[in-house]
């Protein structure tokens, strides 16, 4: 296992959204960088694998959808992407574009968001794929 | 008021009531001159020939008066007639909405100056002798989902046969014009109760504007209430940031702001699914399998995670239905909250489910509050005045379209929810 923190990437076009997860996630020892929209998120990928993309879909400049069709292109099911949505039914939207490895949906619990991260963080760490 | 009794409507029991007047008097009449005319002249005349050239002459009277007065009867009912058609005809052409009439061979035989322009034909001539197929053809009808309507389900149709008046919304897509969303409403005309009709009338009134204005109002809310779940997530996870971190005097402060975040989202659940029912586009997403049991525990414990209710939950049996998992959370969280806020304080609220023949069954039941006396109203449930009775309707609705039913009882203190929905057989 290694002792580097779990990397998340945070996507998301709310500022207040974005600070307040990476509160949530930094406060139990994770490594948090943030996208505002899905271009960023996509350059962000690019530089450095996260253990796993937390995805807002409604964005300006690329919206949630497309960046996960862009990095399901790239990267496949290396990329593990959990869809952070307001979108009623997100999850049989999601598989039209190749699936996604988990929903959450707005307005979510902390102990929610933690139990989702901690559980590709692990496999990230035990270099198991994402499923 | 004057002239009221121009526009009293004629019944089959009035026609024949004058028909046997305009009889009687003519036989009365007639039989008193015949009577009459005839002892007067054999008192007067004594001579046999002259009897009889009067008599003659009496009986061409009778036929030429009697002819005068049966042209006077005529020509004042015909000159009624006339009247009452061009009435009829100046109200129908005057009327701001389309008005169609078929004939007994189903296609159209008139069309008001409204309709025509509804339709965006020259003139009445490009649709007398349209039958239903071709009005399809032309106009493209639809249901408001988009789907066409088929010829022989075009109101105008069914109410050949069928008893009415029949109503639908439509949309007609008349080429080259813009699309009219109408409400239309065919009545039969039948000389007898139970025959086919022989004319229909059906009229189109356009609620396009109206239409577009609600449909902006459901986008509205809509928009609105997806808009609004992120500012209570940022609320919500701000509060929970704070709890894990605040003194504990600062603690119920934090509990009360997720409340009433949970609160603001099951609101704004609500509202968003009272849209998608409003505008006739609330899709379901079933699976096969669900398995209520774990279901209910999840809800029921977050239920009381967020509020001082004693909810205890009975797993009787562990049936599986076909669901949308997200619509039934919401239904169950609607049912549990209802009673959470309806039930005595401290009071305890049970969910129980377990099976009720081919059916699923989840009782949520507590006891009410003792009325006020003060007020002595009639006991009324908390969560209409939360929510002015949304998510009491929209229970209602998603439990209707998953196939199943939702009723409420009350006896004495006692009240209780029911949500029946089918369940899968033991072998699925």
């Amino acid at each position: 296992m290694s002792d580097t923190p779990a990397d998340v990437l945070v996507v998301d076009d709310d500022p207040d959204l974005r600070e307040i997860v990476q509160m949530m996630l930094a406060g139990s020892g994770y490594q948090v960088r943030c996208a505002g929209n899905g271009k960023e998120a996509v350059e962000a990928v690019a530089k450095r694998m996260p253990a796993v993309v937390l995805l807002d879909m409604l964005m300006p400049v690329m919206d949630g959808w497309q960046c996960a069709r862009e990095l399901r292109t790239r990267y496949g099911r290396a990329v593990p992407i959990v869809v952070v949505t307001a979108a009623e039914h997100a999850r049989a939207r999601a598989d039209q574009v190749g699936g996604v490895d988990g929903v959450l949906s707005k307005p979510f619990d902390m102990d929610d968001l933690l139990r989702v991260v901690a559980r590709f963080a692990q496999r990230s760490s035990s270099g198991h794929p994402a499923e | 008021m004057a002239g009221r009794e121009k526009w009293t409507i004629t019944t089959p029991a009035s026609e024949r009531r004058v028909a046997l007047v305009v009889v009687l008097v003519f036989v009365v009449a007639g039989s008193l001159w015949i009577l009459l005319s005839d002892h007067l002249l054999y008192a007067v005349v004594q001579d046999r020939t002259l009897v009889a050239r009067l008599e003659t002459a009496k009986g061409w009277a009778f036929v030429a008066s009697s002819a005068l007065l049966l042209y006077a009867v005529t020509r004042r009912s015909a000159a009624q007639l006339t009247k009452a058609h061009r009435t009829i005809a100046a109200v129908v052409e005057s009327i701001g909405d389309g008005v169609l009439i078929l004939g007994s061979d189903r296609t159209i035989a008139y069309a008001n100056p409204a309709s025509i322009q509804m339709l965006g034909v020259a003139n009445l001539e490009r649709l007398r002798g349209m039958g239903a197929r071709e009005f399809s053809r032309r106009f493209r009808v639809s249901y408001l989902d988009g789907r066409l309507v088929p010829p022989d389900q075009f109101v105008s149709q069914r109410v050949f046969d069928e008893a009415g008046p029949i109503r639908y919304s439509a949309v007609l897509n008349p080429p080259g014009e813009r699309e009219t969303v109408i409400a239309c409403t065919a009545a039969g005309v039948r000389s007898e109760i139970g025959e086919p009709a022989e004319l229909v009338v059906s009229v189109m009134h356009d609620i396009t504007s109206a239409h577009h204005l609600e449909r902006l109002r459901d986008e509205l809310l809509t928009a609105a209430a997806h808009a609004l779940k992120t500012p209570v997530t940022v609320i919500k996870s701000a509060s929970q940031v704070l709890s894990a971190r605040a003194p504990s005097n600062l603690r119920s402060s934090t509990a009360i702001i997720e409340r009433q975040c949970a609160r603001m989202g099951r609101l704004v659940e609500n509202l968003l699914t009272l849209s998608r029912i409003r505008s006739g586009t609330l899709q379901l997403y079933p699976v096969d399998g669900v398995d209520l049991g774990p279901v209910v525990e999840d809800v029921a414990g977050e239920v009381s995670r967020l509020v001082p209710a004693d909810v205890h939950v009975q797993l009787d049996a562990h049936p599986r239905v076909r669901a949308d998992h997200e619509r039934l959370v919401l239904v169950l969280r609607n049912a549990i909250f209802a009673a959470t806020r309806s039930s005595r304080p401290g009071g305890p609220v049970t969910v129980r489910l377990g099976r009720c023949g081919a059916d699923a069954e989840i009782r949520v039941s507590y006891q009410l509050p003792s009325p006020s006396v003060e007020s002595g109203d009639a006991p009324h449930s908390d969560t209409d005045l939360d929510d002015l009775g949304v998510s009491r309707y929209v229970t209602a609705m998603v439990v209707e379209a998953h196939g199943g039913t939702l009723t409420e009882q009350a006896y004495d203190d006692d009240a209780t929810v029911e949500i029946r929905l089918p369940a899968m057989s033991e072998a699925a």
